[in-house]
């Protein structure tokens, strides 16, 4: 070949390339995008479950959890990701993702550090928003910003740290495999819920002396469940997010293994729609059918790269099944999850990493050992304990300076009057026809 | 105020406004930090003046 062929070749492969990496961008930056409806239907979620007293101190709540997860994970969350896969020695590799490093903001030469870290910092702001939940109408403002920045800015990314990275311990010593982030999302968060529940205890009204639940009827169920089902369109920009872009090459998992953005299609819609069958059979409920939809996705989460779709419907479907008697657990354990958050995301995503050992050992990975039912159970465990130890000791702390909780006043007047300068609905409230729920 | 680091756009990498100015980005980095503390500090003390009426 002669020099202007050579020339053209290369100028290709230079246009090809470059074509790559702004595809990749704009892949994550829609990605990005979906994620942000998560929180529009979190949102719509948690104030329609509260009662219209609450209702916007609840949705306050909500966007604080945003707003603050954005700067403390750019200050160290990205930082705790880059530098912790091995365990809790920081690493050299950190360094680059310290906030002061060149690469932390506009830089010519880096086309992926910025568009990445968008994308696990939504990843963050959604874990929190899941303990935004299960707590509202009776925690403190500050005290629930506290708490959401230390699970995070902090805790599930040190839990993607060491479970979905391709050098994460988790992975490399055992072959845990997580793809879409049950565990270290889902898990963290649902266990860092019931480790804030138990010290913050339930709202008022919502057990009788003699322990059995009352309902307390949020005033929008048109709004939750509305809110839910933008949960669910967001979701695809998160399972979008939990696949590598590859330029030139077939799409990889977060662990190097090769997987489609097909397979996620298949298993998600799959999954989803056994959620919501599930849920169906048992509650005839459409609060805990939507749950149940996003049951059905983290159930088969885990396992989402490899499973046929018929098997991620069944796992789904166990774990539309599975939720509402973990809720019933709670109940009698007189433990006030607003929302069912540890059920729907704690309990499906030990579920849909147990699943994924049961059904899914043997895939090789170029980090780490085969997948295996025993790496799975040890990752929910640890999973488990990081959630919850410092979901109960933070707030523990908190309680004990009297930081967690507002006052039984503030409580029965409702915090939007207590806190907040404006109404949800000042020309009126049309009460609900239908004061007794069906059996 | 001049916060550009490059005077010319050939071969440049990293170029957000006081690139070079450790100094400079280390307190906006710092005030950053501070809002946050700050602003989840005043909110306990609203929380905690408000509920003296709603005990």
């Amino acid at each position: 070949m002669d020099n202007d062929t050579l020339a053209s070749i290369e100028e290709l492969r230079r246009l090809v390339a470059m074509s790559g990496t702004i595809n990749m961008e704009i892949f994550y930056w829609w990605c990005t995008a979906l994620m942000v409806i998560i929180h529009a239907g979190f949102l719509a979620y948690e104030m329609g479950a509260s009662r219209v007293k609450n209702a916007l101190a609840s949705g306050v709540k909500n966007i604080l959890a945003f707003a603050f997860i954005i700067p403390t994970f750019f200050l160290f969350g990205w930082w705790i990701y880059v530098a912790f896969p091995s365990g809790l020695v920081p690493s050299a590799t950190g360094n680059a993702a310290l906030p002061w490093s060149d690469t932390m903001g506009p830089n010519l030469a880096d086309n992926a550090t910025g568009i990445f870290w968008a994308a696990f910092a939504l990843f963050a702001a959604t874990t929190a928003s899941i303990l935004s939940g299960a707590v509202i109408e009776r925690i403190r403002l500050s005290a629930f910003c506290i708490l959401a920045i230390l699970l995070g800015s902090v805790l599930w990314i040190l839990a993607a740290s060491w479970g979905w990275h391709p050098e994460g311990w988790l992975h490399t010593a055992l072959g845990y495999h997580d793809v879409g982030a049950a565990g270290v999302v889902h898990m963290i968060a649902g266990f860092f819920a019931l480790g804030v529940l138990i010290n913050l205890g339930p709202r008022i009204g919502r057990f009788a002396v003699d322990g059995t639940p009352q309902e307390l009827f949020g005033h929008s169920m048109p709004m939750t469940i509305i809110g839910l089902m933008m949960i669910i369109v967001g979701f695809f920009g998160f399972l979008g997010g939990c696949i590598i872009y590859m330029t030139g090459e077939q799409w990889v998992n977060i662990y190097g293994q090769p997987a489609t953005l097909s397979a996620f299609a298949f298993n998600t819609l799959m999954g989803f729609a056994g959620g919501i069958i599930g849920c169906f059979l048992m509650t005839r409920d459409p609060f805990w059918m939507m749950s149940g939809a996003l049951a059905g996705i983290i159930s088969a989460a885990a396992g989402l790269d490899v499973y046929h779709p018929a098997l991620a419907f069944l796992i789904g479907f166990v774990g539309g099944c599975l939720i509402p008697k973990v809720q019933e657990v709670l109940l009698k354990l007189q433990i006030d999850d607003a929302v069912g958050a540890f059920s729907v995301h704690g309990a499906a995503g030990l579920w849909s990493l147990v699943a994924c050992g049961i059904f899914a050992s043997g895939y090789p990975s170029p980090n780490g050992p085969d997948s295996s039912l025993y790496g799975q159970v040890v990752g929910g465990a640890v999973m488990a304990l990081l959630g919850f130890v410092p979901g109960y000791l933070g707030s523990l702390v908190l309680k004990s300076f009297g930081l967690l909780r507002i006052t039984a006043g503030a409580e029965k007047a409702g915090l939007d009057i207590v806190e907040l300068p404006v109404r949800p609905y000042p020309e009126g409230h049309t009460p609900s026809t239908h004061p007794v729920a069906a059996e | 105020m001049n916060g550009s680091p490059i005077s010319a756009w050939d071969g440049v990498e990293a170029y957000f406004t006081f690139a070079d100015s450790p100094l400079l980005i280390g307190l906006f980095l710092l005030f950053v930090a501070l809002v946050v503390v700050g602003v989840i500090t005043h909110s306990a003390k609203h929380e905690s003046k408000a509920f003296k009426r709603f005990p």
